[in-house]
């Protein structure tokens, strides 16, 4: 068999386990758990990636996921909307700030860039640290229900009812984020923020609208970011502003991604399918105290054996892919 | 092919950047064998399964714990994890439940919510615990404690205090601490004790710091006592001085700090370093500590903190129980024991009790029947007297106010339980 | 007026500190490209090994300092013996092998120190004190501003008037055009890592006299080298003092005048204010593309 028939055998058998393997083990709700946030941390790195993809390096994502997660709870609680048009509301909100980036940073590039969206990060969570009376500030918002089951119209998901169905929906949430992730790398706009990635200068000869291509970069990202930290305020039931608006939630997408491959479609998603549940799975239960640890020096060493993410291994060698 | 690809394919011949590292390409390692090291991953994550499965099940009775064992919070996330331990241990040397010995497993939950929910996960599915223990902060405590409810286990917290969360009245969830204990000794102390005209109050910006200072200042002001500084700051703070500065501007006597350990240790530092003139300095959290005392020396002299038992401070009636287990505890790990240790001391006793209590009455050990015992127990350990109330809070939990007195800690307050006399007001060392 | 001028001077020593947590950063970050993510965690074990000389062989502080700033240079050669083996594309793997690293040296820590926090203390004086206009300044604070400024000062006339420092300044600028002009960039690497390791030396003892040790501690330390490092520009390290000055002012002023859980916001507008105003905040000195 060729290396490449090798590669999209394996490739599509893995996707077959991911989707049939929770039938198979009845009990293993422990998986279904871990494998469930993979996929949800599986989609916060491909949403951090939309906005890599075009060359900006962000650090403060965490804006979008915390400005997410508290627009949907507090729209849910002050205006009593529904939790989903609440959670994408948020994603909403989120795409807003992200929108404002684009116009006060038009001209940043590289390590400038970075520091500024650190920066930026602060700002929100300050504020709904300080606001009191809206935020409930530092105590942070606790009982928030599970997600309720989702109407689509042909099916209803159940979606919080059980540990099945919700790794299901994150599932379906991954995939959702994968297809997009694969437009920006495949499809026409994809490959006009490439050309921006890589030589801003000739892009625009070309006639590309850097300013656009990147701006709509950057909203889709902090969009998807913002939908993510409304599902994760329903995912763990309460939300404080320390753990939204965290540094964290730009590092781990940022370490997933270079892990998985970030020009890779499934890039990401294989940083964050192996790494998590490795961590998670693995390494915990054998070692309690020195997980990290190892855990550290696996990254060291991929990164030696895979210098463009582990991802590299899933498609051909050549250069043009 | 999008004619934009074939141009850009044209333009961009190489895919790569042009060097700029150390070394131009010079790889260290070059590794064919990589192919294999995807399906060896998920191969490796496959037999950890089966494995654990396979252990799960046995005759021993089988206890979970999760606790932040690395990370910011892990100097108590260890404490509270050698307390359990300690307790098991003390169990399975009397010979286990029913003849039946305990076998802990501990987590770490890396001061991370999502973390500390598949740790739980993994103890209740593939473990197959039947009771849950530790847990530091309301952070993580609550995901725990919600997790636990969805499978009908008991989950003993050892250190948490937000009122919201027993508020949401899960019939699992119990805990050992709770903010009333905190507060209300604390204010009447300082109501009836020392009788400030004014204090100021700093705090972090976590729920349990919050909580805590919003209650205490509503409570002194209805005694009359003014609060002249009410802030909050980011844990790990680098710099006090200006917070300091405005405590001594506003001439405050009392200082209270709803900071944490690492806080307080600046917090004291730049305080006696920048000399400011008060009264007196009290935190719940942090000071009643050997290591405080043993990091800051004499500067800890005078210092108010508070704690729930401490080796020589037990609750009375306690005295030989509390002998005996720093006796052991000391045997074991080292050191001695602390306030927060016997939290995660008094949890696992509580959660042991309840089991024995099923075993007792012939019960099979489900998680409805541990936790209807957790609700009748009343158990007399050194940290006070232990009863829950119908959603887990505890009903007697009271701390005692200590003060570093000769770099010993003395119980000043309540009355009946003091072995010192109050220093007040605060001596100010390195002055004279 | 007097606690405005406490203030500032605060947030000058405050800023200063900031400074030497930042100067090596910033040197091997110029010459190299190298995005350390475990400066912080070096940091601390310069403030480990000072404690450990302190604790158990009750060393005076002043050599406490010369050891520190010996032995860092070791560790800081050790790691770029690994950052040498990187394969490409270099600045973004060195960001994710050394947060690896920092993961591990972390651990380290919690091995070896435990999980306690560690206070290095000195004999507290104060050296300056005017109660007239309520001014007074610590012996810390007068060793953190003394100390970053004659490090600043010392790497400022190293850069500017030695020949060796023109030719580790002409890299940063311009690695390609360095080579051509007969430097070896490979010498100015390890020179860069060497000073950065003598800078890092003097910066972790400080941190142990002035704050607290703690495994987990090295986060907040690398975040505020590369803040800085950025703000300043790379390689330009007098207005790497500047901008800590600023910053550590700017903390001060709304810690008093607002309050201090306001002091993150004024920070990151300061800094907002600082990257989006600078005229040349191109693509010149790109970390990512």
């Amino acid at each position: 068999m060729e290396p490449d028939t090798v590669r999209k055998v394996f490739s599509w058998l893995a996707a077959l386990l991911l989707i049939v393997g929770p039938l198979l083990f009845p009990e293993a709700e422990v998986y279904l758990l871990v494998f469930g946030l993979a996929c949800f941390y599986a989609a916060l790195a491909m949403a951090w990636n939309i906005l890599a993809l075009s060359g900006l390096l962000s650090l403060g994502h965490g804006a979008f996921f915390g400005l997410g997660a508290y627009a949907a709870v507090l729209l849910q609680q002050k205006l009593l909307m529904p939790v989903y048009p609440a959670v994408v509301a948020g994603g909403m909100v989120g795409a807003l700030y992200g929108l404002l980036w684009g116009l006060v940073f038009k001209k940043l590039r590289g390590a400038y860039f970075a520091l500024a969206t650190l920066a930026s990060l602060e700002i929100p969570r300050v504020i709904v640290d300080n606001w009191e009376s809206l935020t409930s500030g530092s105590m942070g918002i606790v009982g928030i229900g599970r997600l309720p089951a989702l109407d689509l119209g042909i099916l209803t998901l159940p979606v919080g009812a059980g540990l099945r169905s919700q790794y299901y929906f994150l599932f379906g949430w991954m995939a959702f984020v994968t297809v997009l992730h694969r437009q920006a790398l495949r499809s026409r706009w994809g490959w006009a923020l490439r050309a921006i990635r890589e030589n801003e200068v000739a892009a625009e000869v070309l006639g590309v609208n850097i300013y656009g291509c990147r701006l709509a970069a950057l909203g889709l990202s902090a969009f998807l970011t913002g939908v993510c930290g409304g599902l994760y305020a329903h995912l763990m039931g309460l939300i404080e502003p320390a753990m939204v608006f965290s540094l964290q939630l730009a590092a781990f997408p940022l370490i997933l991604s270079f892990f998985g491959g970030r020009f890779a479609v499934f890039g990401p998603l294989i940083g964050a399918l192996l790494l998590y549940p490795l961590d998670q799975l693995v390494l915990q239960p054998l070692l309690p105290q020195g997980h990290a640890a190892v855990y550290g020096l696996v990254i060291i060493l991929t990164i030696f054996f895979f210098p463009q993410g582990l991802a590299t291994w899933f498609r051909p060698q050549s250069k043009t892919s | 092919m999008h004619p934009l690809r074939e141009l850009i394919i044209r333009i961009f011949p190489t895919y790569k950047r042009e060097g700029a590292g150390l070394a131009h390409g010079r790889r260290f390692f070059s590794l064919p064998s990589a192919f294999f090291s995807v399906p060896l991953f998920l191969a490796l994550i496959l037999v950890c399964v089966w494995t654990g499965l396979a252990f799960a099940a046995g005759e021993a009775i089988r206890l979970g714990e999760v606790n932040p064992l690395t990370g910011n919070l892990a100097l108590h996330g260890l404490e509270i994890h050698q307390g359990i331990e300690a307790a098991v241990a003390e169990a399975n040397a009397q010979g286990g439940i029913g003849g039946r010995p305990l076998v802990l497993l501990s987590r770490d939950d890396q001061s991370r919510p999502d973390v500390a929910l598949n740790q739980t996960q993994d103890l209740l599915y593939r473990e197959k615990v039947v009771g849950l223990l530790g847990g530091y902060v309301d952070s993580l405590v609550g995901p725990i404690s919600s997790l636990a409810a969805r499978q009908q286990t008991p989950y003993v917290a050892a250190a948490s205090l937000q009122q919201s969360l027993t508020a949401q009245k899960n019939p699992f969830f119990f805990r050992v601490s709770s903010m009333a204990g905190i507060v209300q000794p604390l204010s009447r102390f300082l109501s009836d004790v020392v009788k400030p005209q004014t204090v100021a109050i700093l705090y972090t910006a976590t729920p349990g710091s919050t909580e805590f200072a919003a209650s205490v200042r509503d409570l002194l002001i209805q005694q009359g006592i003014r609060v002249l500084v009410f802030e909050k700051f980011r844990p790990g703070t680098p710099d006090f001085s200006m917070l300091l500065l405005k405590v001594r501007e506003a001439k405050a006597e009392v200082l209270i700090s709803g900071g944490f350990f690492p806080d307080n240790l600046l917090l004291v530092r730049q305080l006696r370093e920048q000399q400011v003139p008060l009264q007196a300095f009290v935190a719940p959290w942090g000071v009643a500590y050997e290591k405080f005392l043993r990091e800051l020396r004499q500067n800890s002299e005078g210092l108010l903190g508070m704690c729930a038992w401490n080796p020589g401070i037990t609750y009375p009636g306690t005295e030989a129980a509390s002998e005996a287990f720093v006796q052991a505890f000391q045997a074991r790990y080292g050191h001695l024991p602390n306030s927060t240790t016997m939290h995660g001391y008094a949890a696992a006793k509580a959660m042991l009790a309840a089991i024995s209590a099923v075993v007792e009455q012939g019960q099979p050990l489900s998680g409805p029947a541990i936790a209807q015992e957790l609700r009748r127990i009343d158990l007399l350990l050194p940290m006070g007297r232990l009863r829950f109330s119908e959603y887990g809070d505890p009903l007697e939990y009271q701390q005692v106010i200590v003060q570093i007195q000769n770099g010993v800690l003395q119980v000043v307050y309540p009355p009946e339980q003091a072995t010192g006399r109050l220093i007040y007001p605060l001596p100010h060392s390195g002055q004279e | 007026m007097g606690i405005w001028q406490q203030a500032i001077l605060s947030g000058l020593s405050l800023g200063s500190f900031y400074t030497l947590l930042g100067l090596g950063f910033s040197l091997i970050f110029g010459v190299t490209r190298a995005f350390n993510l475990a400066h912080g965690d070096f940091i601390l074990l310069a403030g480990y090994l000072a404690f450990a000389l302190w604790h158990f062989w009750h060393l005076p502080f002043s050599w406490i300092l010369i050891l520190c700033m010996v032995s860092l240079p070791v560790a800081m050669l050790a790691l770029r013996e690994l950052l040498h083996r990187l394969p490409e594309p270099f600045e973004l793997n060195s960001l994710v092998v050394t947060f690896g690293l920092a993961i591990v040296l972390q651990n380290l820590f919690l091995g070896l120190f435990s999980a306690d926090y560690r206070l290095l203390l000195l004999p507290t004086t104060v050296v300056l004190d005017l109660p007239a206009c309520s001014l007074m300044m610590t012996a810390n604070q007068a060793m953190l501003l003394l100390g970053s400024l004659a490090a600043t000062a010392a790497v400022y006339l190293f850069l500017y008037r030695t020949f060796a420092g023109k030719a580790l300044r002409a890299t940063i600028q311009n690695r390609e055009g360095a080579a051509l002009a007969g430097i070896r960039v490979d010498q100015m690497q390890l020179l860069a890592f060497g000073l950065g390791g003598v800078l890092i030396g003097l910066a972790g003892p400080l941190m142990a006299v002035n704050m607290y040790l703690h495994p987990a501690g090295g986060l907040e330390p690398t975040l505020i080298a590369i803040i800085l490092t950025i703000a300043a520009g790379v390689g330009r390290t007098g207005s790497l003092l500047w901008v800590g000055w600023l910053l550590g002012a700017a903390e001060s002023l709304t810690a008093l005048a607002v309050g201090s859980s306001w002091r993150e916001l004024v920070s990151a507008l300061v800094l907002l204010l600082i990257l989006v105003g600078r005229p040349q905040a191109g693509a010149k000195h790109d970390i990512a593309s």
